[in-house]
């Protein structure tokens, strides 16, 4: 998902504010639960981000929905984005935190393909690798890829790096095209 | 039936694989955001360097490889890049990599005689480049001042205005400018044509024809007209037709600058003709705008002058010491053993004005850039003056430097000749009532203008320009009707070629004609007179 400035800015400054507050981890329980809640329905996501729907009905449905499981921060957060009319972007906000977080707390999301699935024992080796290298924590994400065809892609931040069988044999295709020009 | 035994394809397997890493492979990915009008926006690729070439391995082009893009803006949460090629083939969320490598072209001898796109893959058909190559940047910085020397060789191209009044030396950036249908491209193509004399010297002029935004066939004709007349065996022709995406026209100048370059710095000489930098300005403009760059004047961006300046400072000429040219700046490293001094690098812009008007933004930008212009002129050229050139507005800023000695000489009278003809041009109608002197100096500009006249692809060698020169300032041609010089010009250069050829070589060569064999010229150029004036006489008779 493609976050705006907009909704980095509102989450470092939630996220500045939860750390003042010594509240993270209960804020971080807040946005995962607003980030399922929006996961789990598509209707909440046109409803806010509707042009039609008024803005006091936006924040009536958000006071019904969450009003009494959040922290007041949260509150105040949902309450400051519907009377500026960026509630539109809450979905874009709760991604942004969560990296944010991430950060904060030193972990790295890692995306990991594989052409078939692994055992318990490779992923722990593959995770202290990982960590080893990274020196961060690192949470992975492990899907599976027949297209691969063999060997792992592993995809950190930008940066891959790819052990594939398939981006090997495009590799050879590569070498013997090369040479047959020459 | 012959067949290729089964062992001699392993064995050749196994070589092609000798070199081949099983290790995993690292690169670095975004994803494209948005995607349209040759451009795209990226999420990702947060180590990019501005510049970079990018793959996108998911969308290939008509020939089943991957597309190819440069990354031109660098934002806080997306990168912008353009795109080689058509954007149809690309989607939303396609995968962008890296190759970690600047934008660049394979040069070398073997680019000699074809015609490349920007990126360096051959367009003529005449299958892959051939011989030594090496990869060089096509942005590349130019050389420091003390690795330059004022110019001192001189470019001859063959056309007698431009030779003997607008004189170019090899380093020199020498801007043809005028409207369209002025004769710019001829000019340029002439100048190429002659450089088929330096080729058997010491210092063969070596030329680069970049075609940016012209169409697809004017370059086949200029090709055509290149081989016809043997250029194309030492000229590389660049060609970005109109009909290639904007990025491929923006950097066509700078990949014949690096293809210059490669000449240049291993102590050879290139002569680069960009055809035209207006063109490559608008596309240019087109890039920027759609990156949302702030427009400026014309809407060009901010960068517009230095788009041009930092092109056209790659020509020059480099000092002849070997050990200081050694030490370079910015010298790529595949050719670091091979630099050497003494070589140069000649720059013909071109630009096209509209209506005359060389106070527009590109125009005035590049005349401040260049070390001096050839002006033509669209009523010039519909009276019948070809190459229509200017010669009040054309200068040559230092090109009299590099002029042969003869030439400076005779030149000198021709300047004044023509300024004191255009001065009393405006008389000319009174005729007879005006006195013997002005009388004597109209009829010599009317001459002097009338010799200047040149066909296309006829340039003449430095020899003939000076005998020609010769003749004129000792006031020989006065004796002719107007309508008689050509004819003259060709019965004497054909009798001198013929009866005084060794003479004649050795002036090509020193460049300073002896009073001895000036005046064998004139006696020459007397006898043709006569005999001219005596056949005239006769038809006249005849028909009386």
């Amino acid at each position: 998902m493609f976050i705006t400035k907009a909704a980095r800015r509102y989450a470092s400054a939630v996220l500045e504010l939860a750390a003042e507050r010594d509240e993270v981890q209960e804020i971080l329980g807040d946005i995962q639960l607003i980030k399922n809640t929006l996961d789990g329905s598509n209707e909440l996501l046109v409803f806010l981000r509707s042009p039609v729907i008024k803005y006091d009905d936006k924040a009536g449905a958000l006071k019904m929905l969450f009003g009494d499981k959040v922290q007041e921060l949260t509150r105040l957060l949902l309450d400051q984005l519907v009377r500026k009319g960026r509630i539109q972007i809450l979905d874009q906000i709760v991604e942004a935190f969560l990296k944010k977080y991430n950060e904060y707390a030193g972990i790295i999301e890692i995306d990991v393909y594989t052409a078939r699935q692994i055992k318990e024992t490779q992923r722990k080796a593959l995770q202290e690798a990982l960590e080893s290298k990274t020196g961060k924590k690192v949470q992975m994400q492990i899907k599976l890829d027949e297209s691969l065809k063999g060997g792992m892609t592993v995809r950190i931040e930008d940066t891959v790096i790819d052990g594939s069988v398939k981006h090997k044999l495009e590799q050879l295709e590569e070498m013997f095209l090369a040479g047959a020009v020459e | 039936m012959s067949q290729v035994r089964p062992d001699e394809v392993t064995a050749i397997l196994r070589k092609q694989l000798s070199g081949f890493e099983s290790e995993a492979d690292v690169y670095d990915v975004g994803t494209v955001l948005q995607v349209g009008d040759g451009i795209a926006r990226v999420y990702g690729l947060s180590k990019v360097q501005a510049g970079e070439l990018v793959e996108l391995p998911e969308s290939k082009d008509e020939e089943g490889n991957p597309m190819r893009g440069m990354v031109l803006n660098l934002e806080e949460d997306n990168v912008g890049i353009v795109l080689f090629g058509s954007t149809s083939p690309v989607e939303e969320g396609d995968t962008v990599r890296r190759t970690r490598e600047i934008a660049s072209i394979n040069v070398g001898d073997g680019l000699l005689g074809r015609v490349i796109d920007p990126l360096g893959r051959p367009v003529d058909g005449k299958g892959p480049i051939t011989g030594d190559t090496m990869r060089l940047p096509l942005e590349r910085k130019a050389p420091g001042v003390i690795y330059r020397e004022p110019v001192k060789q001189p470019v001859q191209t063959g056309i007698k205005a431009i030779d003997t009044l607008i004189p170019i030396g090899r380093g020199q950036r020498e801007l043809i400018i005028g409207d369209r249908q002025t004769g710019k491209t001829s000019v340029a193509v002439d100048t190429i044509i002659n450089q088929k004399r330096t080729q058997d010297t010491d210092h063969p002029v070596f030329c680069i024809y970049v075609a940016v935004g012209q169409k697809g066939s004017t370059v086949a004709g200029i090709a055509n007209a290149l081989e016809q007349h043997g250029a194309m065996d030492y000229t590389v022709i660049v060609s970005a037709p109109a009909s290639v995406a904007a990025p491929m026209r923006f950097i066509a100048p700078y990949a014949g600058a690096a293809i210059g370059e490669y000449f240049r710095d291993t102590g050879q000489h290139a002569l680069v003709v960009y055809d035209d930098l207006s063109k490559q300005a608008v596309a240019y403009r087109e890039l920027s705008l759609l990156l949302k760059r702030p427009p400026g004047r014309e809407a060009y961006p901010g960068d517009v002058f230095y788009l041009h300046s930092r092109l056209l400072e790659r020509a020059a000429k480099i000092i002849g010491d070997d050990e200081v040219a050694q030490q370079m700046n910015n010298v790529p490293e595949q050719l670091q053993p091979a630099l050497k001094g003494g070589g140069s690098m000649t720059a013909l812009p071109i630009v096209e004005t509209q209506a005359g008007d060389v106070s527009a933004y590109i125009p005035t930008n590049v005349i401040s850039i260049t070390d001096g212009q050839i002006f033509l002129d669209t009523d010039l050229f519909n009276s019948g003056v070809k190459p229509a050139i200017d010669v009040g507005t054309s200068v040559s800023r230092v090109g009299g430097a590099a002029q042969v000695k003869s030439m400076k000489k005779l030149a000198g009278t021709m300047k004044l000749d023509l300024a004191q003809y255009r001065e009393l041009e405006a008389f000319a109608k009174f005729g007879s009532d005006l006195d013997p002197t002005t009388q004597r100096q109209l009829k010599r500009g009317e001459r002097t203008v009338e010799l200047l006249k040149q066909d296309i692809y006829q340039p003449l060698s430095v020899q003939e320009q000076i005998a020609l020169l010769k003749i004129n300032s000792e006031g020989l041609l006065d004796e002719l009707k107007v309508n008689q010089i050509e004819e003259f010009e060709q019965n004497f250069l054909e009798m001198v070629n013929a009866k005084y050829d060794d003479e004649m070589e050795q002036l090509g060569e020193s460049g300073t004609l002896s009073d001895e064999f000036g005046e064998k010229l004139m006696d020459a150029a007397r006898s043709v007179i006569d005999q001219m004036l005596a056949t005239a006489e006769q038809e006249e008779a005849q028909e009386a």
